[in-house]
């Protein structure tokens, strides 16, 4: 079926072999059939495989879901050395946004256009959120493109929230970095032994990045001009350079002394266990902090409620927040039986009930109807939080090059971040480092150096 | 078979000892052809597990071939060499690899002769003592890579707990430049110097007893007959092991990536999690493979070099 799909695929310029999925879903098989996704081992992972089995078996009762998972660090290698291998044991790739670029350019996923044009509203979405999880090239920020392909549809939306103390600075949480950060610092010296801040920095994943990304966009920075392609001289401009000056000589002081490795697990570690006044982490990971046995702060979710509070981050000079979550894809390697249940699920599961169902079970919907639901708002304290940052949302590249370029910034900042570099010399390096791998697409030889 | 008992009959020696007949010609090729499918499957295997990815590997580094874009693999020859023994970032992890390796394995060899030597002194508990040493060698990399992860963390490790209560301050093992390295040095020496020690005990066993009496009755110090008899006698042996921990210290990866992930930015980056990286963020497989390649080259190399001196000790 790839092969049949790869002759009538859509070329998008130079830069599209995904083969394209057919617009009207195939027969279903009347089998036994065992739809796997891939992603990485966390709880909405182990949400989801639960919550399909218990609701998409009620209408396709021959279907098993299985959602393998991986740890976060191998995520990306574990889908596509199986996509290099052009035979996959998935047939969802759960991808970060990020990765669309890569699995496009190499025909890796299905081109799912026509599909969605027939089988999904997609009024019912933030623009910008099904461009974000499906969209290639790139929608700019806050925007899609409609006469871009789509190759993917939210699966899990996400984006940081502010965790904060609210008996050690009050229930009114700070609404301004600058005012975060002093807030923090008087937190730090009031109470010994808390430290003011906890957020990623390790240099796995896309830890340290995203760190760096969203100080980078609340001072007004960006991280490349798209339509120029160029990163050295916008992303170490002016704004660039202050956003680096304020995490690494503002906020890195007041994080705890040997967090440079911190990640998300980390962070809520220092969060349950009282140890930072102020956090950042992500939504969808936000969920154990609630667990009253993997908490110090009380033991109940209502005595630790009374300590923790949940808001979008402070804004500067903008109001940006990252955007995190994924979409889910159609593997170009799938047997065809598989790759029409792929599609039925990817319909079955963007409908209005059944988000909401996903909202309730621990999920975080696109849909806009359902964030706005009760059964999404009422579900944790964090969740009105994503609601109102789905405007305020930015993302990183989502080019082929992304894995490289992910990597530069990462050990850039995560050097910083530990002293092993000047700010300033890291983010240069980052800006001519980058650039230079955008620029290596014609090069001869040594490539990914 | 039974047309050829009767020719040895006329030989009285052969008979008195009953040696089976003389195998005729096509006796012997079946013996070859019988020891041909015995090793077989073994050669096969080391063809097909071994020797042809080295050589499609090879094929490969001279291409500008990405697994995961696919399509034909374009010539590029020796472009991906050049820019690999000219790029200042393989530099950069060759000389973390240099440091690694040589303070690793150093430490691992001063501490493995020493253990060893305290160990074949003694005549009661050598057993139970080698075996209980021989432990942190038997755990998966991995496995000792997490559990020193959390040892060595800053906030809630066992390790600065101790220095804490100590009165000494918390130290930033794997997050700091100065630290990290060490720390990595530290952990694969706290499991590999158990094989320094094994090799060099069997070699400290084999020293003949009657050195040591004739030394005695000469009345030589304990240094002297260390120095003459123990040392000298121990230390071919001794150097295999060397071998064979500085090429597994060289390509050091899994401690790396769990312990560290190359950092602080990428100063514990070691020359295989350089390649890791360029073969699976960028897919880039033709650069990988040259680079996987002359990291070869330079193992055969320098083990050759020391395989002559190993030579060269022996003859001498």
């Amino acid at each position: 079926m790839a092969t049949a799909m790869a002759a009538c695929g859509q070329d998008d310029g130079a830069t599209s072999s995904a083969p394209k999925a057919p617009a009207t879903i195939p027969e279903l098989t009347k089998d036994p059939l065992t739809l796997s996704f891939i992603w990485f081992d966390w709880p909405p992972a182990h949400a989801l495989e639960d919550f399909a089995n218990a609701e998409y078996t009620k209408e396709r009762s021959n279907v098993t879901i299985k959602v393998k998972t991986v740890p976060n660090a191998n995520w990306h290698d574990a889908m596509f050395t199986q996509f290099a291998a052009r035979k996959t044991d998935f047939d969802i790739p759960i991808l970060d946004s990020q990765h669309i670029g890569e699995a496009v350019t190499n025909g890796n996923i299905l081109d799912i256009t026509d599909f969605v044009k027939k089988n999904i509203d997609v009024k019912a979405y933030n623009p910008y959120l099904l461009a974000a999880y499906g969209q290639y090239p790139q929608a700019e920020t806050g925007k899609r493109d409609e006469n871009a392909s789509l190759y993917g549809l939210p699966l899990l939306g996400d984006t940081w929230t502010m965790i904060y103390r609210k008996d050690l600075i009050g229930d009114k949480p700070p609404q301004t970095w600058d005012e975060m950060i002093s807030v923090a610092e008087k937190c730090q010296a009031d109470n010994p032994g808390v430290s003011g801040l906890a957020f990623h920095q390790a240099n796995g994943s896309d830890a340290a990045a995203v760190t760096y990304n969203t100080v980078n966009g609340v001072y007004g920075g960006n991280l490349w001009d798209a339509k120029t392609r160029k990163i050295d001289g916008v992303v170490n401009d002016a704004a660039g350079q202050e956003a680096m000056d304020v995490l690494v000589n503002k906020m890195k002081p007041l994080t705890a002394k040997g967090s440079g490795n911190w990640f998300i697990d980390e962070v809520n570690a220092a969060v349950a266990q009282g140890k930072a006044c102020i956090a950042f982490n992500w939504i969808a990971a936000s969920g154990g902090l609630l667990d009253p046995k993997e908490s110090t702060l009380g033991t109940t979710r209502e005595q630790i409620l009374d300590k923790l509070g949940f808001a979008p981050l402070p804004s500067q000079k903008t109001n940006l927040v990252p955007l995190g979550g994924m979409g889910m894809h159609v593997s170009a390697y799938s047997p065809e039986a598989n790759q029409a249940e792929a599609l039925n699920f990817m319909k079955w599961f963007e409908q209005a009930d059944i988000q909401k169902k996903w909202a309730a079970a621990g999920g975080v919907p696109s849909r806009t109807d359902a964030l706005e639901s009760p059964e999404f708002l009422n579900a944790g304290p964090f969740n009105k939080v994503y609601t109102d940052s789905v405007s305020r949302m930015r993302d990183m590249w989502n080019v082929p090059e992304y894995a490289r370029l992910i990597d530069i910034e990462n050990t850039n900042v995560n050097a910083a971040l530990n002293g092993a570099k000047n700010p300033k010399d890291a983010l240069n390096d980052i800006a001519k480092e980058q650039q230079a791998v955008l620029d290596s697409s014609g090069r001869k030889g040594g490539g990914g150096l | 078979m039974s047309e050829s008992a009767p020719l040895t009959i006329d030989q009285p020696g052969q008979v008195a000892s009953a040696t089976p007949p003389a195998p005729g010609r096509s006796r012997r090729l079946s013996d070859r052809w019988l020891a041909g499918a015995f090793i077989s499957p073994a050669l096969l295997l080391l063809l097909a597990m071994s020797v042809f990815p080295l050589l499609w590997a090879l094929y490969l580094s001279f291409t500008d071939y990405s697994a995961t874009r696919g399509g034909p693999a374009h010539f590029v020859w020796f472009e991906n060499y050049t820019a690999i023994l000219t790029s200042a970032q393989v530099h950069l992890r060759a000389l973390t690899t240099l440091i690694y390796v040589v303070g690793a394995v150093a430490l691992q060899t001063v501490l493995g002769f020493s253990i060893a030597y305290l160990i074949s002194r003694r005549t009661h508990g050598r057993g139970v003592l080698t075996t209980l040493f021989l432990v942190p060698m038997m755990l998966s990399p991995v496995v000792v890579g997490l559990f020193w992860r959390f040892m060595l963390d800053a906030q809630f490790g066992v390790i600065n707990s101790m220095l804490g209560s100590l009165g000494l301050g918390q130290v930033e093992w794997l997050t700091q430049q100065g630290t990290a390295l060490l720390s990595l040095i530290v952990v694969d020496t706290w499991q590999w110097t158990p094989f320094i020690m094994l090799i060099a005990l069997a070699g400290l066993t084999a020293v003949p007893k009657y050195l040591y009496e004739a030394a005695s009755i000469d009345r030589a110090s304990e240094w002297f007959r260390f120095r003459t008899i123990t040392l000298p006698l121990v230390w071919p042996l001794l150097l295999i092991a060397v071998l064979f921990r500085a090429i597994e210290a060289f390509r050091l990866f899994d401690l790396v990536y769990i312990l560290t992930s190359g950092g602080p930015g990428v100063s514990t980056e070691t020359l295989s999690f350089h390649v890791y990286k360029v073969a699976f963020l960028g897919f880039n497989t033709g650069t990988a493979s040259a680079y996987g390649i002359l990291m070869v080259l330079v193992v055969l190399v320098l083990t050759q070099l020391y395989l002559r001196y190993l030579n060269k000790l022996k003859e001498d």
